[in-house]
């Protein structure tokens, strides 16, 4: 979300420099991604703020933690343009309640289509949109004021100016704002007429029916979807817009309402006349009722704050307390959160609050209290670095690489038959083909890093690698195994001998089977110079000189030794 | 000009066919492609080439060209081929007696790191618990208090494992974060409980100097009758001053995460500028190096605990980020490139 400075300033009389706002923020409230002259940007990643995806949100959370004064008043029920006016119905036809609680079109005529003035633009272009025009700007400006995702439809694109909203039928399509052309599945959620497609709800308006130079009369939709149907939609179709944002983080009957109020006051200012209105559908919009008790601040944050303390925090954030003794008869209090506050639920949530006001930097750390928990059985953990220490005390270097196979080991192994990738654990959403097959040995990563050493002119690799594999297991998830890889080039002809006495020297309980490993493998490992490892009558590795011809694929034109065993306690 | 270049095709595919080494076919190999190899030469003398010749010429050239390439390639593979068979005669004792050479082996810097972090732990109670690597959404999310759907699925941008059909415990998938092992701990044992987990992540990302697709974590869980945030900012303190030194200034500010509440972000005053902005801190004044907050009730029923009889802590970092800010490492990638120069530094 960025944050325009002069914007802010519009609702906010800001009592703090611009340098010290950037400085609390993070302290009080989200973390920040960038500043600039113009902006501020929060970083919403992840967030469940919905109330900072506007700026009135951004300007009451400003106002609680800076002392400011706010500079607007939210428009009660009975102040809305609409309210004594006699206005026409527009049609409007929901045919899903579940996916569209709230429908709502105004129907504004008189309108004429020019370039916004530079107050407006410089709005947008500081909240990271491009300015359109100005019947156009003013949804997003009132989307970036209030969160409220407005859209405007040309009415005489709108056949018969009557909407219907219903789920696609299967094949349906439409090119949206961006040019680009969308197939629907039966579960998305469409703004119709009854001939065609005029939008994805939610999401992004048609061509068909864009705001353009000729327009006079515009259909403005204020909406609430279902969030959850509206992100599968956008995700299927990775189309994450400003407004898809807005739906799935959250949005309330009142903001809407205050925006379809605001919307249609500024199509008044630039000539336009309401002289139609439907609201389909309602919500219920509880007021919720939170327990909070003074103990469980106390232990919860571990500073003990004052029922004062509490009660001006949560007041500065809007929150409504009336006193309420825990049933443990301690102070406590019933709290009622704003009603744009929809991230707050529980007692925890309210304890953030006041932890945040008080200020976490606040905080003086306590050592950790109590009885110690009961030992539990470390063996395997203190096995694996044991092993390490050993592995670098003879000389061996230790090397951490990818738990894929690149396409350049798949190649090298002769994998790339079909045959054998389905002895791999395979990505479903790769990032790239070099990252689509799990290892299911460690050596041949070895190896391919081997080469590079080598082609760096290093003579002498000696390294080893710990770490998990993963074995496709028929029907069933595949299995995780720890192992351990040696490999050792030296451009000497003995490097399996060398590995086989470091083997010794480890004195592991693991024994040296005379024995050809068998498998997929095999046919890597040099005819002779290979043997089998065994702990309590199982295999679980094996030593061997890599198959000549397979060093060659992965560039090395050297003697190859590797060892590489299960680690089993 | 035809005829020349038939010659010349006669000629080398014969010396070709009866080279018996990789070093005479590497002879043949300069002698013709080198840099004053015949057939590098060979276009020079096409300048006296009338252009209707040259139609002709032109096209006979490159097809000989490949036809060299090519004969080469074979001879190669076949000369090495027949080396192959020549190792099936070799021997192998498993009991002869070699000398290793002398070799000075080296941890690798975050197994380094992660142990003196493990023991530091140690001392004051934690234990290690260990998590799979393929996992499944119930403990990568839903047990973490992210259902489907939820936006914070945004923070993981998943990988996830081909077809294994439906699940009880929903797709398979590489964990996102250690922190999948906050519900299979807690179901374990009983509070008290102290237990560290560490290994590898996985995350759909784009790699740079700064971001990694694999990389390691860290996570505790503390959970006991009346913890507190003071505790956290305790636990900061405690890693941070040993790991960057007994001066460096901890903070903790909130920030979001659906598995704790109150949520936190941990700042070290950045080593770099001691606070004054830099281009490491982004010009802030405090480095990002952990994620922590108080156990989210949720989280603490999903496991069979009762929130009002038990509070918890989690609390966790990137190790890679801290090892690469104590020796000043620039590109993350360094850490997983194998690169021996790079790792026998440490």
């Amino acid at each position: 979300m960025k944050v325009s400075k002069n914007w802010l300033k519009e609702l906010v009389d800001l009592n703090i420099s611009d340098d010290e706002l950037v400085r609390l923020l993070p302290l009080r409230t989200i973390g920040i991604k960038e500043v600039t002259p113009d902006f501020i940007e929060l970083d919403m990643k992840g967030y469940n703020r919905a109330d900072l995806l506007s700026l009135r949100g951004v300007a009451f959370e400003v106002v609680a933690i800076t002392q400011s004064k706010l500079k607007f008043e939210e428009k009660d029920t009975a102040e809305f343009i609409w309210v004594d006016k006699s206005l026409n119905e527009v049609g409007v036809n929901v045919e899903d309640e579940d996916l569209a609680p709230i429908y709502c079109i105004a129907k504004i005529e008189g309108l004429k289509v020019e370039p916004s003035d530079n107050n407006w633009v410089k709005k947008l272009s500081d909240s990271g949109i491009r300015s359109i025009n100005n019947v156009a700007d003013v949804t997003n400006l009132v989307m970036v004021e209030y969160g409220q995702p407005l859209h405007a439809f040309d009415a005489s694109a709108v056949e018969g100016e009557k909407i219907v909203v219903r789920t696609a039928k299967e094949g349906e399509e439409l090119e949206t704002l961006d040019g680009k052309k969308r197939k629907f599945s039966n579960t998305d959620l469409l703004i119709t007429d009854p001939k065609k497609v005029l939008g994805i709800a939610g999401i992004m308006g048609g061509k068909n029916s864009e705001v353009s130079d000729s327009t006079t009369t515009i259909l403005l939709e204020a909406a609430i979807f279902n969030p959850k149907n509206l992100r599968k939609t956008a995700t299927r179709l990775g189309l994450n817009s400003e407004a898809s944002k807005r739906f799935y983080h959250g949005l309330t009957k009142k903001k809407l309402y205050q925006a379809l109020d605001g919307a249609i006051r500024m199509y008044e200012s630039l000539g336009g006349k309401l002289t139609g209105l439907t609201i389909e559908g309602d919500l219920e919009e509880q007021e919720r009722k939170i327990p909070l008790g003074l103990p469980k601040i106390h232990s919860l944050v571990g500073v003990n704050l004052d029922k004062d303390q509490v009660e001006t925090y949560l007041t500065k954030l809007g929150f409504k307390l009336e006193k309420q003794a825990t049933q443990e008869g301690k102070p406590g209090w019933v709290v009622t959160p704003p009603y744009f506050r929809l991230d707050v639920d529980i007692e925890e949530d309210l304890i953030e609050e006041v932890a945040r006001m008080y200020g976490y930097e606040n905080i003086n750390a306590r050592p950790l209290e109590g009885v110690l928990p009961e030992k539990i059985d470390q063996k395997f953990f203190q096995t694996l670095y044991n092993l390490k220490v050993k592995l670098a005390g003879l000389g061996l270097t230790e090397v951490q690489t990818y738990p894929y196979y690149s396409t350049k080991v798949l190649r090298s192994l002769g994998f790339l038959e079909e045959d054998n990738l389905k002895h791999l654990v395979k990505i479903q959403n790769p990032i790239s083909q070099e990252t689509e097959y799990l290892r299911m040995d460690l050596w041949p990563n070895l190896l391919e890093a081997a080469d590079k050493n080598l082609r760096q002119n290093i003579k002498d690799v000696a390294v080893f690698e710990m770490g998990k594999v993963f074995i496709v297991q028929e029907g069933d998830k595949p299995k995780e195994e720890y192992r351990l890889a040696i490999l050792i080039s030296d451009g000497t002809e003995n490097t399996v001998l060398q590995i086989l006495q470091i083997f010794k020297g480890l004195k592991l309980d693991v024994e040296i089977k005379q024995e050809k490993p068998q498998g997929i493998g095999k046919l890597l490992f040099h005819p002779t110079k290979a043997i089998s490892l065994s702990k309590d009558g199982q295999i679980i590795g094996v030593i061997a000189e890599i198959h000549p011809r397979i060093a060659d694929n992965f560039g090395v034109g050297k003697r190859v030794g590797i060892l590489e065993f299960v680690i089993k306690l | 000009m035809q005829e020349k270049i038939s010659e010349i095709k006669v000629k080398f595919l014969k010396e070709i066919e009866d080279a018996g080494s990789l070093k005479k076919i590497d002879e043949i190999f300069l002698e013709l492609f080198g840099k004053n190899g015949v057939i590098t030469e060979l276009p020079k003398h096409f300048k006296g080439v009338s252009k209707e010749e040259l139609k002709e010429v032109g096209p006979l050239f490159n097809k000989t060209k490949q036809e060299l390439e090519e004969k080469i390639r074979v001879k190669r593979q076949e000369v090495k081929e027949e080396s192959y068979k020549e190792i099936e005669k070799e021997s192998f004792d498993i009991n002869a007696k070699v000398e290793l050479p002398k070799r000075s082996g080296h941890l690798h810097p975050l197994t380094q790191f992660e142990q003196q972090i493990v023991e530091l732990f140690r001392s004051i109670g934690f234990q290690q618990f260990e998590s799979p690597e393929i996992d499944d959404e119930y403990n990568n999310f839903e047990a973490l208090n992210i259902p489907e759907g939820h936006p914070a699925r945004d923070m993981w941008d998943t990988l996830y494992i081909e077809g294994k059909g439906e699940r009880k415990e929903g797709n398979l998938l590489l964990r996102t974060h250690t922190t999948n092992f906050q519900n299979r701990a807690m179901k374990k044992f009983k509070p008290p409980i102290r237990l560290v987990n560490i290994g590898r992540c996985f995350r759909y990302e784009n790699l740079d100097a700064r971001h990694e697709h694999t990389f390691d974590q860290f996570d505790l869980i503390y959970i006991d009758k009346e913890v507190s945030m003071a505790n956290l900012q305790y636990l900061s303190e405690y890693l941070l001053k040993q790991v960057f030194g007994p001066e460096i200034k901890v903070r903790m500010r909130p920030k979001y995460y659906p598995f704790v509440e109150p949520g936190a972000g941990v700042d070290g005053l950045c080593l770099f500028c001691k606070g004054k902005g830099c281009k490491v801190c982004g010009g802030i004044g405090w480095l990002e190096l952990a994620g922590a907050g108080m156990v989210h009730p949720f989280v603490l029923k999903m496991a069979g605990l009762d929130p009002y009889k038990y509070s918890g802590l989690a609390w966790g970092f990137g190790p890679a980020r801290m090892v690469m800010l104590q020796n000043q490492i620039e590109d993350i990638r360094l850490l997983m490139s194998g690169d021996l120069k790079f790792l026998q530094k440490f």
